[in-house]
């Protein structure tokens, strides 16, 4: 189908929807504030703090073994001098969409949800940082972030979406693809719709929306590549959606591959094996990251 | 004994590049007691004292006693889940859909290092199912071969303990596995597709003729090799495959560095290698 055809789908979709979760007012007002030149972390950082909730996931967040800080950051003025201003808009939007998804009467298990995200986010920046793309911090937010119309079908077209799951049960394609032809539109489409909606920067509206398609991507090929690859990893390393999906994939049939090679060549030398028997054993940190994201504070 | 994260890592490391076998975190406790007596049987005293014989002149002998500790030499039936599933999922429904094109309904597999029969008899188990529907009217054959004469007369006899048929799904179990006074006993149904052979991996003069072949296995055993036989062996397996075959190692094994021809192809739990 066509793409255009699916976003226009999507659009209707998403639009239908009468409460669509907001991005907390703070997150909002801290997105504003980054928009002054001027601006001291000291003011970001005590207008964080008047949202408790989002202070604590944002220090969950920085301190897990998946982010590994070089020592422990005990304050929120310090995790954000860590962070450096660039980065606090990506974490403002990170704990926000986490916020705004708590619903868990959906068709996808939460937490199953999380760890597929949060796996590729990690996944994402191990590769950043392997091939040398410049900022790793970004691969890992598009990572967590890169499946958010998933979590959207799950909540609000429960049903039909239910019936995708159980398609993709019996017959051997992939969920997008399962999508596609149940839905007419896939995640990628509406959770594009969905972050434009909430104002997401350019880049990261990019990987939600051509993360299993980089040779399509219009801002940044290379990143879009970078989630895809992480995700086909962490779906064939236990972060499949609590075994939902099930793929199988030739690294040097999938395009995503080819556009890192050929910006990054030495990507050859990897040691693929290895590379997944490491994931193996990273899966109990974000398993562990995830139940402490949630658990009851 | 306990053995630090550290130490842990470099032995990981070191029986990674030299034998191919990848040691998870969550093993650690095992590797920890299997080392313990290793470190008993040749009188070191720490870890790094061991290491530092591993390292030695003698330590490729040192290194095979600790590969038998750690491998346990184990073997049982539906042993490696994820690679059976992919199997039977979809590599053999995309293989047997090219082979039906060519008119070519004839399978042929091979478990390379068979011990006493369990993943021969198992692919037998998982193609019989297949023999109404899918593999309907093809030609099935499945060879097992090993070094050891006495594991191919025990695969030929075909009789198994509790712990080998453990895993096999009960569907199956019903079905080709009879049980007698505690020892279990495969179905005639299975054993006809199966045919046990001795054969020496590095004798190049036999590997030449084990030809056509879909469907390879091999576990646990290119870990005992060193990387020029490991690359000589595998470039038999390599040849021995029909043009849209695929070759397994072993859960935790890696082929990383042996063999640039093969493709991995990576699905839920595992990876195999295509031609």
């Amino acid at each position: 189908m066509d793409k255009n055809q699916m976003l226009e789908r999507a659009e209707i979709v998403v639009g239908a929807v009468d409460d669509l979760p907001t991005i907390p007012i703070v997150a909002t007002k801290v997105l504003l504030l980054l928009d002054d030149p001027e601006v001291s972390i000291d003011e970001i950082a005590d207008l964080m703090l008047t949202d408790q909730v989002m202070t604590a996931r944002v220090m969950k967040l920085l301190n897990s073994p998946v982010y590994k800080p070089t020592q422990e950051i005990s304050s929120l003025k310090r995790a954000l001098v860590y962070l450096g201003l660039r980065h606090i808009r990506e974490l403002a939007l990170t704990t926000s969409v986490i916020n705004a998804f708590d619903d868990t009467s959906g068709a996808l298990e939460l937490n199953f949800f999380w760890e597929h995200s949060f796996g590729v986010g990690m996944v994402s920046k191990i590769i950043a940082q392997k091939i040398g793309y410049r900022d790793f911090e970004k691969a890992y937010i598009a990572g967590i972030i890169h499946d958010l119309g998933e979590v959207f079908l799950s909540t609000f077209l429960r049903d039909p979406f239910t019936e995708v799951l159980e398609h993709i049960k019996i017959h051997p394609v992939k969920l997008v693809e399962a999508e596609e032809k149940l839905l007419g539109t896939t995640h990628c489409e509406i959770g594009l719709s969905m972050a434009r909606k909430w104002n997401f920067p350019d880049s990261y509206c990019d990987v939600i929306a051509y993360h299993h398609n980089p040779g399509q991507a219009k801002v940044d090929p290379v990143l879009c590549a970078i989630v895809n690859v992480a995700d086909l990893f962490c779906t064939v390393r236990g972060l499949n959606f609590g075994g939902r999906e099930w793929i199988c994939f030739n690294l040097c049939e999938e395009e995503a591959w080819t556009i890192l090679m050929d910006k990054y060549p030495e990507l050859a030398q990897i040691d693929v094996e290895r590379f997944c028997y490491e994931l193996d054993d990273a899966i109990p940190d974000v398993t562990a990251l995830v139940a402490s994201i949630f658990a009851p504070s | 004994m306990a053995i630090s994260d550290r130490d842990f890592e470099q032995l990981r490391d070191f029986i990674y590049n030299i034998c191919g076998m990848y040691f998870h975190t969550t093993k650690k406790y095992f590797l920890e007691s299997r080392l313990t007596r290793r470190m008993e049987a040749t009188a070191t005293k720490s870890c790094q004292d061991y290491f530092q014989l591993l390292k030695s002149p003698l330590g490729s002998k040192e290194l095979n006693f600790l590969m038998n500790e750690i491998t346990t030499n184990e073997t049982y039936f539906f042993r490696n889940v994820p690679q059976l599933a992919a199997l039977e999922n979809k590599l053999l429904p995309e293989l047997v859909e090219i082979k039906n094109k060519m008119g070519f309904r004839k399978l042929r597999i091979w478990s390379a290092a068979s011990s006493s029969g369990e993943e021969a008899y198992t692919m037998a188990m998982i193609l019989l199912e297949k023999r109404s529907t899918l593999l309907k009217d093809w030609i099935i054959e499945i060879v097992g071969t090993d070094i050891n004469e006495t594991v191919v007369a025990q695969a030929k006899e075909g009789i198994y303990n509790a712990y080998s048929v453990r895993n096999i799904p009960d569907a199956y179990k019903h079905k080709y596995i009879r049980e007698d006074n505690g020892k279990f006993i495969l179905s005639p149904e299975v054993k006809k597709f199966v045919t046990f052979n001795k054969l020496n991996l590095y004798e190049d003069s036999k590997m030449i003729f084990m030809k056509s072949f879909d469907f390879i296995f091999c576990a646990n055993v290119l870990i005992y090799f060193d990387t020029a036989s490991k690359s000589k062996v595998v470039q038999h397996f390599y040849n021995n495959l029909q043009p849209y075959g695929y070759f397994f190692v072993g859960q935790s094994e890696s082929l990383h560095g042996v063999n640039d021809k093969f493709k991995t192809v990576h699905f839920p739990g595992g990876f195999g290698y295509k031609k």
